[in-house]
């Protein structure tokens, strides 16, 4: 406990007392946390059931840290499955916030599954933390005052990866992403940020969604004039894994074509092998060996979980105890009280460094990690897969507030 | 050889057998007469296990039939001729003349198969579905022929087919004959029937309503076919 | 030309995963008049069953080839027989929740097991490229193209060659005729269910050294074949295989000069052969 203890007074630290009141002002008489995720399918590993885990450890925490001091004691965690679909999403938020009293919805994979829930999430005046879903869209056109991005975008991953991709060399880019909102959104913010670095886009292809055979791109990538240095593969989990195998038979390393890649947890690089993904670089929001803090408060969840947390699952228990702060602080549950008292907040938890709440389009910006995979000797233990590259500061780990955000 | 006692049965809600009772004997050939719909291919599929009978029972050869699976019935002497010919278009010629299982004593041949029906030796290796029609009859025929089944269940036999093949059809149902296996045939042509046929029976909405001998056919035939409506 | 060639091989390759598959599923099919759901569970568990073998006792790729396929097969025979078989003579529509419920559970005592992400399997048996002339191959797919290829034509050869194969083909065209001309049909039932079974495993098998292996892979394939079986005639042997490897190609190129259209190129085109083909394009129609 006494690392733990040292890693929660750390984050706490930033935050001040409470009003002092307890009790009363809460509606319902109590407040309600929802984690609306992929309970059983494609991201529930990512996500999931841990991502319940972490919100129900940062309500704990919560709890310990104010004792009677507490706007309430009544504090409840519960969940729901929506499959990554939107229409499933839509449902379970707006029963969540109708009739189960949920103050505060968290975690929602799934970029179509997002913005259908912050849709609900302003019809119903209720706050929303967005730590899963990767679309900029969600502080840009669709944005709203009642959801918060607190972990990562497709800009953020784009960026880091690009940037440094093309600095060291890879001028030539072949994009093959997934042809849904996520996938489109981060080939748009690849290309950007390819050009941006001086490199170019030598073609770009959308691939059926899921897909198991990848064949058709790799071979046609050493066709391409001029001939790409680097393919971007902007497609997650099994897709991923897939095309990384294929890209492995087809040889392409050998032809002078190397591989960056969009989106990477610690499970594809486990169910890729890190030996063939040794040394591929991409940037993270966070990784659970990046130093003592983030160790300290990642052991405390493999105690619970028998797991290694992902990024998603510290953006849930630093999102949810964030939020608690702010109610503790304003003293009220209302939506737009809270509200105001984390806009424009700026903070440092094991999480989120050198973090800003911007008011203007509530995208949280913090320091984000340009990483790259360890080779399986230089592993500490076997789910210590990733080593720090460089630091990308806050300010330019994220892109400017979109002009397309009216918060009205 | 085969005795057929109060078997009813029914498709859904509708009866379309009630208590049929009849007897072939050996080397006899016996013809089922009567309108579309009287139960006249339920009967045979009674018999060969395909449709189950309510009441009643089959004997063959003294065996009580009651619940012996189709695939036995065919492997103890019964041969079925159904009314479309049964005939796989997948499967060439020879292959289904082979298909049933030759496990009796009485089984022909191969070569008196072809040697009866010289027109399927020379087909042997189509396949069945490019036959005409008057070959798929011979086909079928030929198939239970060669198993030695003892009790023949032909099911309209004749129908659509040219004279001369009807006339054929006839000479092996008589050679048939000859060799003692009992022939179970239904019919509608009164003709044919009254040149093969030792007795017949009128069946109407799933009873036997009347026994005819080849004499009376003869004689009754206009009333008969105004009967049928044919 | 020579990437025009280059990708229609590549549709072979993944066509002949679609080729087993529906191969499977049409002998099934013929033989039971059930279509099976768990088809592709059972590809997915042929998958982990190679993961299994390596993590658990060391066996590499080609102890998995021989062993799961039998395995699974020998498993298929016995829920066969102790589910199936009960249903068979009630409406097809009992068999068709009974299958889909065993993919489900296979499912998800797969992902309690191993969760829902990939698990990583190194055991490519060959590695390297063939040269084939025009164009450079991975040597592992060109592997599964021909032991694909040698599989059809094997099963091909039995079906036509020999006299269990023109029981099975005759049961398939006439189930009811053929009890009638002394074949205890019921008897084949289960081996050919169990046949079915054990090609979806080898399907899976092979998928493992370059397919991500997790619960869900058999679940998004399978529909893809479903419409492989339509398109090339429900219970036509020959059509499956034809199909299988027709529309491995066709997807293949359509994902390359069509990608609007990747995800419905297999649908259109079942489609458009059910407007002019309703019983497939190998299909024949239905006889008792």
């Amino acid at each position: 406990m006494g690392i733990a203890a040292a890693a929660v007074g750390a984050l706490l630290a930033g935050c001040g007392g409470g009003p002092g009141a307890g009790g009363g002002k809460v509606s319902n008489a109590k407040i309600v946390l929802g984690v609306l995720t992929d309970l059983s399918g494609l991201y529930a590993d990512i996500t999931g059931p841990n991502a319940v885990a972490a919100v129900e450890m940062a309500v704990e925490d919560f709890k310990r840290k104010y004792g009677d001091k507490a706007i309430t004691d009544n504090i409840e965690v519960i969940k729901a499955d929506h499959q990554n679909k939107p229409e499933v999403a839509s449902t379970q938020a707006r029963q969540m916030y109708d009739r189960q009293q949920v103050d505060a919805l968290f975690d929602v994979p799934t970029s179509s599954a997002a913005l259908a829930v912050a849709t609900i999430a302003q019809q119903s005046k209720r706050l929303y933390f967005n730590t899963a879903a990767a679309t900029t869209e969600l502080a840009g056109k669709s944005c709203n005052k009642y959801t918060y991005e607190w972990a990562y975008d497709a800009y953020m991953l784009a960026n880091g990866t690009a940037a440094n991709v093309t600095r060291q060399g890879g001028k030539n880019w072949y994009l093959v992403y997934p042809d849904y909102a996520f996938g489109q959104d981060m080939q748009a913010k690849f290309a950007t940020a390819v050009e941006a670095a001086g490199g170019k886009v030598v073609a770009k292809d959308p691939t059926p969604f899921p897909s198991d055979d990848f064949a058709t791109f790799l071979l046609k990538a050493p066709g391409l004039t001029p001939k790409p240095d680097v393919l971007g593969a902007l497609q997650a989990g099994g897709d991923l894994a897939n095309l990384v195998k294929q890209y492995d038979q087809f040889k392409l390393r050998d032809k002078g074509i190397n591989l960056a890649i969009g989106l990477l947890f610690d499970s594809d690089i486990k169910a890729i092998g890190a030996a063939k993904l040794a040394g591929t670089t991409f940037t993270t929001a966070w990784f659970w060996n990046l130093d003592d803090e983030a160790r300290a408060w990642a052991d405390r969840f493999k105690k619970r979980t028998g797991q290694r947390p992902t990024f998603d699952h510290a953006a849930d228990y630093s999102a949810a105890t964030h939020y608690l702060e702010a109610v503790q602080k304003a003293g009220t549950d209302k939506a737009e009280d809270v509200s105001k008292q984390l806009d424009g907040m700026t903070f440092s938890d094991f999480f989120a460094r050198n973090a800003t709440v911007r008011p203007n389009d509530h995208r949280v910006v913090h320091d984000a990690y340009l990483v790259k995979v360890k080779a399986p000797a230089a592993a500490s233990e076997p789910e210590d897969f990733t080593e720090l590259v460089e630091k990308i500061p806050a300010d330019q780990a994220f892109d400017q507030p979109s002009p397309a955000c009216r918060m009205g | 050889m085969l005795d057929i006692t109060g078997v009813s049965a029914s498709y859904g809600e509708a009866r379309v057998l009630d208590e049929v009772t009849l007897q072939v004997g050996d080397g006899e050939v016996v013809t089922l007469v009567g309108r579309n719909g009287a139960g006249k291919t339920t009967l045979l599929r009674c018999v060969m296990g395909l449709h189950r009978a309510m009441t009643g029972r089959v004997v063959f050869a003294g065996r009580d039939l009651t619940a012996v699976p189709p695939h036995r019935r065919a492997r103890l002497g019964i041969g079925y001729v159904p009314d479309d010919r049964g005939i796989y278009a997948g499967l060439s010629v020879e292959e289904n003349l082979t298909l049933p299982p030759a496990t009796l004593a009485s089984a022909w041949p191969l070569p008196r198969i072809y040697d009866t029906f010289p027109v399927l030796a020379t087909r042997r290796r189509l396949p069945g579905g490019k036959l005409s029609g008057g070959e798929h009859q011979m086909l079928a025929l030929a198939r239970v022929l060669r198993t030695g089944a003892r009790v023949l269940l032909c099911d309209e036999p004749t129908e659509g087919l040219a004279p001369i093949i009807v006339d054929r059809i006839g000479e092996i149902l008589r050679e048939v004959k000859r060799d003692g296996v009992a022939v179970l045939l239904v019919e509608q042509n009164l003709r044919f029937a009254a040149t093969v046929a030792d007795r017949h029976y009128l069946l109407a909405q799933g009873r036997i309503v009347e026994s005819l001998r080849n004499a009376e056919v003869r004689q009754r035939e206009g009333e008969l076919l105004a009967y049928l409506g044919l | 030309m020579t990437s025009f060639l280059q990708q229609a091989f590549n549709g072979l390759v993944s066509g002949s995963f679609y080729a087993l598959l529906a191969l499977g599923l049409a002998v099934i099919f013929g033989m039971l008049r059930v279509v099976n759901f768990a088809h592709g569970a059972i590809y997915t568990l042929g998958a982990f069953g190679a993961v299994w073998l390596a993590d658990s006792a060391g066996l590499g790729f080609w102890w998995a080839l021989l062993l799961v396929p039998v395995a699974l097969a020998i498993a298929g025979t016995l829920a066969e027989r102790l589910l199936i078989h009960r249903l068979l003579a009630l409406d097809p529509l009992y068999n068709f929740l009974l299958t889909f419920g065993i993919a489900l559970v296979c499912q998800d005592l797969l992902r309690m097991r191993y969760g829902s992400h990939s698990q990583p399997y190194e055991h490519a048996p060959v590695t390297g490229s063939f040269d084939l002339g025009l164009f450079e191959f991975p040597r592992y797919q060109v592997f599964t193209l021909g032991l694909s290829v040698v599989v059809c034509l094997a099963v091909w050869l039995l079906l036509t060659r020999t006299r269990i194969g023109t029981i099975v083909r005759a049961a398939i065209e006439r189930p009811e005729l053929t009890r009638a001309f002394g074949i205890d049909t019921g008897r084949w039932v289960t081996p050919v269910f169990g046949f079915g079974v054990g090609l979806a495993a080898l399907a899976g098998v092979l998928a493992a050294p370059m397919r991500a292996v997790n619960s869900g892979m058999g679940a998004d394939l399978i529909i893809t074949v479903f419409a492989v079986v339509v398109i090339g005639g429900l219970g036509s042997v020959f059509g499956s295989v034809v199909a299988g490897f027709t529309i491995g190609m066709l997807a293949a190129l359509g994902n390359l000069y069509f990608p609007v259209l990747s995800q419905t190129s297999v649908y259109l085109l079942m489609a458009v052969v059910l407007l002019i083909r309703p019983a497939g394009l190998f299909g024949k129609e239905e006889h008792v």
